[in-house]
């Protein structure tokens, strides 16, 4: 069994304009150990996704249809109080911007043992000041950082602050919403090897967000590509990057650097996402695409089948290969 | 320590302030209308006798001697001796002083931990009645026109209902008699403290309910708010321990700035309760240009109101582990 089920997944936030469907027929599994890389321009909908995997959109965000079941529960189904021990205990989530996510007013150790506490009840204090040694141990900052406030931490020790407190309650399933954005990138690759080496060591899954696919490549075993709310493209890591079936994972692909391969001209993609109020009929993605149909605009795209799990959202993947 | 050389510096500084508000008070009372002399003296004294007068108080030499004569008389802690009063300065302020501190410390503590409870339920309750009400009764008594809400509260408590006393901070009869313990004193001076502290309370209660609502609506949109949240913490753990030690900090300055209105506020309570302070003596002392006693109240609120900020800068230091001096 799948640890995560995603189905039909359809989000979407009440605005001034109406309802904006942020997450629309979204569908992936995920299993145990394994780590999903989403993809995709900010706005598509990757942080929305993840966000309503722990429940936790904003006042004005509603889950309109579609299922999410994780290991074996219904997410949807439980209530704030059951939702409270799934938080944390089985799903932790690193957020964007992380440089933020640790409370300015309390010391760092702190911090992390109040998870530990929250979901480990009854743990006597020697017990839980062992796991906080012992998390900064497996993330390596030194012992004596423990008493420490955030400012006094670099920006890449506070990054693996909040990776051990993400482990902190030992969760199945750890998402990573854009964990590298605001480091230099020594500090990037370092962090990322260490995601990857917890990952494995641990065997939790990870669903790991990023508008960049050369850290996604790096980190996971299976990609998925969003655009404008829709999934376009789940597949492996090779086949997704070795042979792209949607034109905008091509365009993705092609709108980055590579420090190996060919030197080339870099091709950004022309356009815009659409406004999420007013989507075409048909495809997301018709508006900017080079290899776009008449009937693209005006017909649900359809998926194709490359090969057992690799799918796409367009259905001349297959002919435009 | 970073902490007490941060201190002494800004001690430094306060005093270089000091200085120039000492001056300019100089200044604008030699620049104030009216002569003292004649307020003093019976109008049928002869002209001579108040020239002697006019001598004895200092007011014949040239002015920049009269400065050098003040500044030598602050620095040995001589305030003159009050026209109104023909007491030294220095021991009125010492009589007065205290009671001016009992009701202003209270009143602003009360304000302010009522006002930053109240303000953290209405900021989570946000756009609900609670916060509509909490909001709305904010403005209404932080607007109010404060001597009309001071005679209302004695005209309804004091007057119609007779529950508090209308006048002064003590009964004569308590305190004449030689019999009474300090705590039926003590109890004394409370009866009369509850009409003033009521209504510098519900003047004052609004800001620090409106500054600490704003504060927490901007903290809960921080990122380690969401952590708190995805952390499954309960909803009262994020308010109390997350969001409110950050969104309070504000509020600190808050209660800097407001030490300063209360006290030109406190010159109308004080003045309007008939309750011996500070404030009510500089309003008296500027009427009767008794130079000596309004010089002193206006410096010692000015050493009030520097202090504070003081103290609230220290305080944030204290609170807030990123303010390192």
């Amino acid at each position: 069994m799948p640890l995560v089920v995603v189905d039909g997944l359809t989000v979407g936030y009440w605005t001034a304009g109406g309802m904006a469907p942020a997450v629309e027929d979204v569908s992936f599994t995920l299993e145990k150990g394994e780590s999903l890389g989403l993809v995709g321009e900010s706005g598509c909908g990757k942080t929305t996704l993840g966000k309503a995997l722990l429940r936790l959109l904003p006042p004005n965000g509603r889950v309109l249809a579609g299922e999410i079941r994780f290991d074996g529960e219904d997410l949807l189904a439980k209530t704030e109080a059951e939702m409270r021990e799934v938080r944390w205990g089985k799903i932790a989530m690193i957020f964007q911007a992380a440089m933020n996510a640790l409370n300015p007013v309390h010391r760092v150790g702190d911090q992390i043992a109040e998870a530990v506490r929250a979901h480990g009840p009854g743990l006597g204090r020697d017990a839980v000041r062992e796991r906080v040694l012992e998390l900064f141990r497996l993330v390596g900052i030194p012992e004596q950082r423990l008493r420490d406030y955030p400012h006094q931490y670099s920006g890449g020790m506070k990054q693996r602050a909040i990776i051990a407190m993400a482990l902190a309650c030992r969760p199945k399933l750890v998402i990573a919403d854009e964990p590298t954005t605001a480091l230099d990138v020594i500090v990037q690759a370092q962090i990322l090897d260490e995601i990857q080496r917890l990952q494995r060591k641990l065997g939790v899954s990870l669903v790991f967000i990023s508008h960049d696919i050369a850290v996604v490549a790096d980190v996971c075993h299976w990609i998925g590509v969003m655009y404008a709310g829709h999934l376009v493209e789940h597949g492996p890591r090779d086949e997704v990057l070795g042979d792209p079936g949607h034109p905008y994972t091509r365009a993705l692909l092609a709108s980055y650097p590579t420090l190996a391969g060919l030197r080339r001209a870099l091709e950004p993609i022309p356009g815009e996402l659409p406004n999420l109020l007013d989507m075409p009929p048909g495809c997301r993605f018709s508006g900017r695409c080079s290899r776009s149909r008449p009937e693209c605009r005006d017909r649900k795209p359809g998926w194709s089948v490359l090969s057992p799990s690799h799918r796409v959202l367009c259905p001349w993947a297959k002919e435009d290969r | 320590m970073g902490l007490w050389r941060y201190a002494a510096r800004r001690l430094v500084q306060i005093a270089g302030l000091f200085y120039v508000i000492l001056t300019v008070l100089f200044i604008v009372f030699r620049l104030a209308p009216g002569d003292p002399v004649e307020r003093m003296v019976d109008p049928s004294m002869d002209p001579e006798d108040a020239e002697v007068l006019m001598a004895q108080l200092g007011l014949d030499r040239p002015v920049g001697v009269q400065y050098l004569y003040y500044l030598k008389n602050f620095v040995s802690g001589d305030m003159g001796i009050s026209f109104h009063y023909g007491e030294p300065v220095a021991e009125i302020i010492a009589d007065r002083l205290p009671n001016t501190v009992l009701l202003f410390t209270s009143s602003t503590i009360l304000a302010a931990v009522v006002g930053v409870l109240l303000g953290k339920r209405a900021s989570w309750s946000k756009g609900r009645s609670t916060d509509t009400v909490l909001t709305f009764s904010a403005l209404a008594t932080h607007t109010v026109f404060l001597p009309w809400l001071a005679l209302l509260l004695i005209w309804l408590f004091a007057y119609r209902l007779g529950w508090f006393p209308i006048t002064g901070m003590v009964s004569e009869d308590v305190w004449l008699d030689p019999g009474a313990t300090w705590w039926t004193r003590a109890v004394d001076v409370a009866h009369h403290m509850v009409l003033p502290l009521a209504s510098l309370f519900l003047i004052q209660f609004g800001t620090f309910l409106l500054v600490m609502r704003s504060s927490m609506l901007e903290t809960l949109k921080e990122d380690y708010i969401l952590t708190a949240r995805a952390k499954g913490l309960p909803e009262r753990v994020i308010r109390n321990h997350h969001a409110a030690p950050n969104a309070a900090l504000p509020v600190l300055t808050t209660i800097g700035l407001s030490l300063a209105f209360s006290i030109n506020g406190g010159a109308i309570t004080e003045t309007v309760f008939t309750w011996p302070g500070i404030g009510r003596e500089l309003v008296l002392a500027v009427s009767q240009n008794d130079y000596p006693l309004a010089q002193a109240s206006f410096l010692l609120i000015a050493a009030v109101v520097l202090l504070a900020n003081l103290v609230v800068d220290l305080l944030y230091a204290v609170l807030d582990p990123r303010i390192r001096y």
